[in-house]
């Protein structure tokens, strides 16, 4: 039987052969099935919609084969990790050794409503993905790594990414992704992150696609009562990227920091709609998103802060900043707030849009440097406002040396290498 | 020949439904002024005895009558009938306010005089009436404001200021009458702001405008004191599809003030007025609107100006009534060194949204702008502030800085922002901040700890909150405007 599959012609019976193929039990198959029927009956976007005007699907390669046999992901887990319980691994095998778990925790709530579709196919079409769960009150030193790596770059793949942790829970997860440049490909990849009562949970996410991958996903984070979650999106390659970023803080008093790094070059066209939903009283929310913009890329972002009705005391900030290095770079930074209840300790939001100071270049070239030079540290600098928040030493050095093919090494990068 | 300064026509809004940002955001605003049904003194036209289009709706054939009837030249006609068709043609705004109550056959379009019931006093709202009280408006003014007719007897005064006009050159008079006196000036710039199929409701207004003024500064002439609709309302009929049009040649300036700040009471559901002002090389206008219809109508008004050269733009504009509004005074900065500022204050309560904001295009090098919003929701009112930011490629230096800071007095009220950006060119600077905050109780008790209630002390700092722009207004206006704030918080206004 062959299983070549192409993303446009799915249909019930493809869904079906996903689950021959993994060998799955019945409850997954109908799980599939579900969002296969949802899916369908939530239409793609128009390109009407306000989160779609900026950027146009017409170019997505819908006709690539779907990629049905992706590598298993490679995992590291620091010492004594797998010991007191976590588990970090692919999400196939999870399907296999971790059944329960899966069942309970799988494809059981919706994506951001703008990006439903696409959620509702990854939930029915995955044939990869990453399941890290950490089990109540365990808390892990180091950092985990996944590494996706994907072997051809004129294929439609759609994992689901699940990171829970459980009551109390502390982790710090990095994950990246890869494909090879050249031809036009689908990277459908979606991600749900729970952090339970009081967890700490710190994640990035490292997207380095090939020149012609479309990166179409959404991902959503639900912060439990007094969580603290950290999120950072850093996304390095891509032709085009849409990401539809959800955090919900529904437990009182979580906190999150919703961080993004954004260094685009080319005709690479990034798109990022975030939602930072304040349902709960006390509750906290930050965003900073930073971009570097070269050639002829083009970012846009589109947030809503959305401060529900009845809640009391929170607390949110929703930053975007753009730094144009081209004069055919351009920026769309659309930071909206809702904001339907009074009482709240603090609310705003910024976003720039700019060449380099030049008064800035000018001093940089008076202690010596070339204008080269001077421009990569001054965005470095730039940059330094979100790297200097992530707390993880792994997570840094990765996400700077990811961010070096676009912004230049730094010279320490410079001597190691 | 605006046209051919126009950057990029696609910046206007015909490019694509709903979508691009400047159709969503050229969509239209309202009005202000005006007293519908029963204004008795609006036409001068001597002839006007009968006209066959007392009813509600409309169609192509109302278009052509209202044209007829006024005794336009062909080419009016013509310009209203091709809107009424995009007016037909052109979707309702799907995002902003609900305009969902509108109700486009249920509306007169053209009352002419001989046709008009004048209304009773008795039929104004109570709180309206109030309002004047307090506000300690004249007895005739009153009824003026209120629509009940009774002459406002400020034509002396019209008329020493319109002798000082005249002398500079200045023209102030109401757009129908510019179009017989002055017909090859209005043609010139007429509709080339605002294209009749600008957006729906622009369309409307194009196919069946009535009243409003023309103003045509000369080169370099100064008009020192604002020139105020105010005075001329009595003799022209500023319509609830009013149509402005002002012309600043080279080097003038002028400051125009729509309205008044006392409430307007109408009858009418929609107004939905269109506001198109040429600031040429080196001049300067200030256009001051403090809109406050009862708080049964929507008012949907498109108002845009385009700045030449070194030229300065500034609108002034604060919603305080209506049920509904919906408006973005845009500037396209045409051409290097052009400024231009929006300086809007929204205020709704219960049952309001005050849909508003402003839109500045860089279309040239080393042009500036600001925008500062201050709006404040109070009982069940909504504010959304809706702006946009554009720079096109090749607009070095531009620089733009937007500041919104929002207040939310009460549990049910609601603020929103959506500060639109869209930066094509590198060498800017180009900023927006926002804040949105509540009436802090440690503010609120140190207030009372001196004496005050709760509602004056609220007052207080709601007046502080709004102070950088009332102080911009006309003295008049900022003193009505603080009393306003004050009438509302106490909820005496609705």
């Amino acid at each position: 039987m062959t299983l070549t599959q192409t993303a446009s012609a799915l249909d019930a019976d493809a869904i079906g052969r996903i689950s021959d193929r993994l060998d799955e039990p019945d409850w997954l198959r109908a799980l599939r099935g579900r969002w296969w029927e949802r899916a369908s009956v939530t239409p793609p976007p128009t390109g009407q919609e306000e989160e779609w005007r900026r950027t146009s699907l017409d170019a997505l390669p819908r006709d690539v084969e779907l990629l049905l046999d992706a590598p298993r992901l490679e995992t590291y887990l620091p010492p004594g990790a797998a010991e007191a319980g976590v588990i970090l691994t692919d999400l196939r095998t999870a399907v296999a050794e971790h059944p329960d778990l899966i069942e309970r925790l799988l494809g059981q709530a919706d994506g951001p409503g703008s990006h439903a579709h696409f959620w509702a196919l990854a939930q029915a079409a995955w044939t990869g993905g990453l399941f890290c769960h950490v089990p109540r009150g365990v808390a892990v030193d180091g950092t985990l790594v996944a590494r996706q790596s994907i072997p051809r770059a004129d294929v439609a793949y759609h994992p689901v990414s699940l990171v829970v942790a459980e009551e109390g829970a502390s982790v710090t997860l990095l994950e990246e992704i890869v494909s090879p440049d050249g031809a036009a490909g689908w990277y459908g990849g979606i991600a749900e992150l729970r952090a339970g009562q009081g967890a700490r949970v710190r994640h990035a996410s490292l997207q380095q696609l090939g020149d012609g991958a479309w990166r179409v996903g959404a991902e959503r984070v639900v912060v439990g009562q007094d969580a603290v979650v950290t999120t950072l999106n850093a996304e390095v390659g891509s032709r085009v990227t849409k990401l539809g970023l959800q955090v919900l803080m529904s437990g009182k008093g979580g906190t999150s920091k919703v961080l993004g790094l954004l260094a685009a070059g080319d005709d690479q066209q990034i798109d990022i709609n975030t939602i930072q939903d304040l349902a709960a009283d006390h509750t906290t929310s930050d965003l900073l998103y930073l971009s570097a913009l070269y050639d002829r890329a083009h970012a846009s972002f589109y947030g809503i802060t959305n401060v529900r009705h009845g809640t009391k005391q929170t607390s949110s900030y929703q930053e975007c900043r753009n730094l144009l290095l081209s004069p055919q770079a351009g920026a769309e930074p659309i930071p909206v707030l809702e904001i339907e209840a009074n009482d709240i300790l603090r609310c705003g939001h910024g976003a720039t849009a700019g060449a380099i100071d030049p008064t800035m270049l000018f001093y940089a070239q008076t202690r010596g440097l070339d204008p080269d030079a001077a421009e990569r540290m001054i965005v470095r600098g730039f940059f330094e406002q979100v790297v200097a928040r992530i707390e993880d030493e792994t997570i840094r050095e990765r996400v700077l040396s990811a961010l070096a093919h676009r912004i230049g090494s730094t010279e320490e990068q410079e001597r190691a290498a | 020949m605006l046209a051919e300064h126009r950057p990029n026509q696609s910046g206007f809004a015909e490019t694509g439904d709903p979508g691009v940002t400047e159709e969503r955001m050229a969509l239209p605003n309202p009005a202000l002024s005006q007293i519908p049904d029963s204004y008795k003194y609006g036409w001068n036209d001597p002839e006007a005895t009968s006209l066959n289009i007392a009813q509600r709706g409309l169609s192509a054939e109302i278009v052509a009558e209202i044209s007829r009837f006024k005794g336009e030249p062909e080419w009016m006609t013509k310009l209203r009938l091709k809107a009424y068709r995009h007016f037909e043609a052109r979707p309702m705004p799907n995002w902003g306010a609900d305009l969902s109550g509108i109700d486009f056959q249920d509306i007169f379009y053209y009352i002419a005089p001989t046709n008009k019931a004048v209304q009773s006093w008795d039929d104004v709202p109570d709180y309206i009436r109030r309002t004047y009280d307090k506000l300690g408006i004249p007895e005739a003014e009153k009824k003026y404001l209120a629509g009940v007719g009774g002459q406002y007897d400020s034509e002396v005064v019209y008329h020493n200021i319109r002798e000082d006009l005249e002398k500079q050159g200045v023209l102030f008079l109401g757009t129908d009458e510019a179009l017989k006196t002055h017909p090859e000036m209005f043609r010139e710039y007429f509709g080339t702001v605002i294209p009749a199929n600008d957006n729906k409701l622009a369309a409307l207004n194009t196919a069946v405008w009535s009243g409003g003024s023309f103003i045509y500064v000369p080169k370099g002439v100064h008009v020192e004191l604002p020139l105020q609709a105010y005075f001329r309302i009595n003799t022209e009929n500023m319509g609830q599809f009013e149509r402005t049009l002002i012309i600043a040649d080279e080097g003038s300036s002028v400051h125009y003030v729509e309205g008044c700040t006392a409430p307007t009471y109408s009858t009418a559901s929609l107004h939905s007025a269109v506001v198109e002002i040429i600031v040429k090389k080196g001049a300067r206008v200030r256009y001051t609107t403090i809109q406050n219809w009862s708080h049964n109508v929507y008012n949907l008004v498109t108002k845009r100006a385009v700045a030449y050269e070194d030229s300065v733009m500034e609108w002034v504009d604060g919603n305080l009534g209506s049920k509904v509004t919906m408006k973005y005074p845009s500037i396209y900065l045409l051409g290097e060194r052009a400024h231009g500022e929006v300086l809007s204050i929204a205020f709704a309560g219960s049952d309001q949204h005050q849909d508003a904001g402003g839109k500045i295009i860089h279309a040239a090098p080393n042009t500036t702008s600001l925008i500062t919003s201050k709006s404040i929701s109070k009982g069940t009112g909504r504010t959304s502030y809706r702006g946009l930011i554009k720079v096109y490629p090749g607009c070095e230096r531009s620089k733009s800085t937007v500041r919104c800071d929002a207040l939310i007095l009460d549990d049910e009220a609601r603020s929103d922002t959506y500060p639109y950006m869209e930066i094509d060119e590198e060498n800017v600077t180009i900023g927006h901040e926002a804040t949105v905050s509540k009436v802090g109780s440690e503010q609120l008790f140190y207030l009372m700890s001196r004496g005050l209630t709760e509602a004056e002390a609220s007052a207080m700092i709601v007046n502080g909150f709004i102070e950088p722009i009332v102080k911009e207004l006309p003295m008049e206006y900022a003193v009505e405007m603080n009393r306003l704030i004050q009438l509302q918080m106490e909820g005496a206004v609705g």
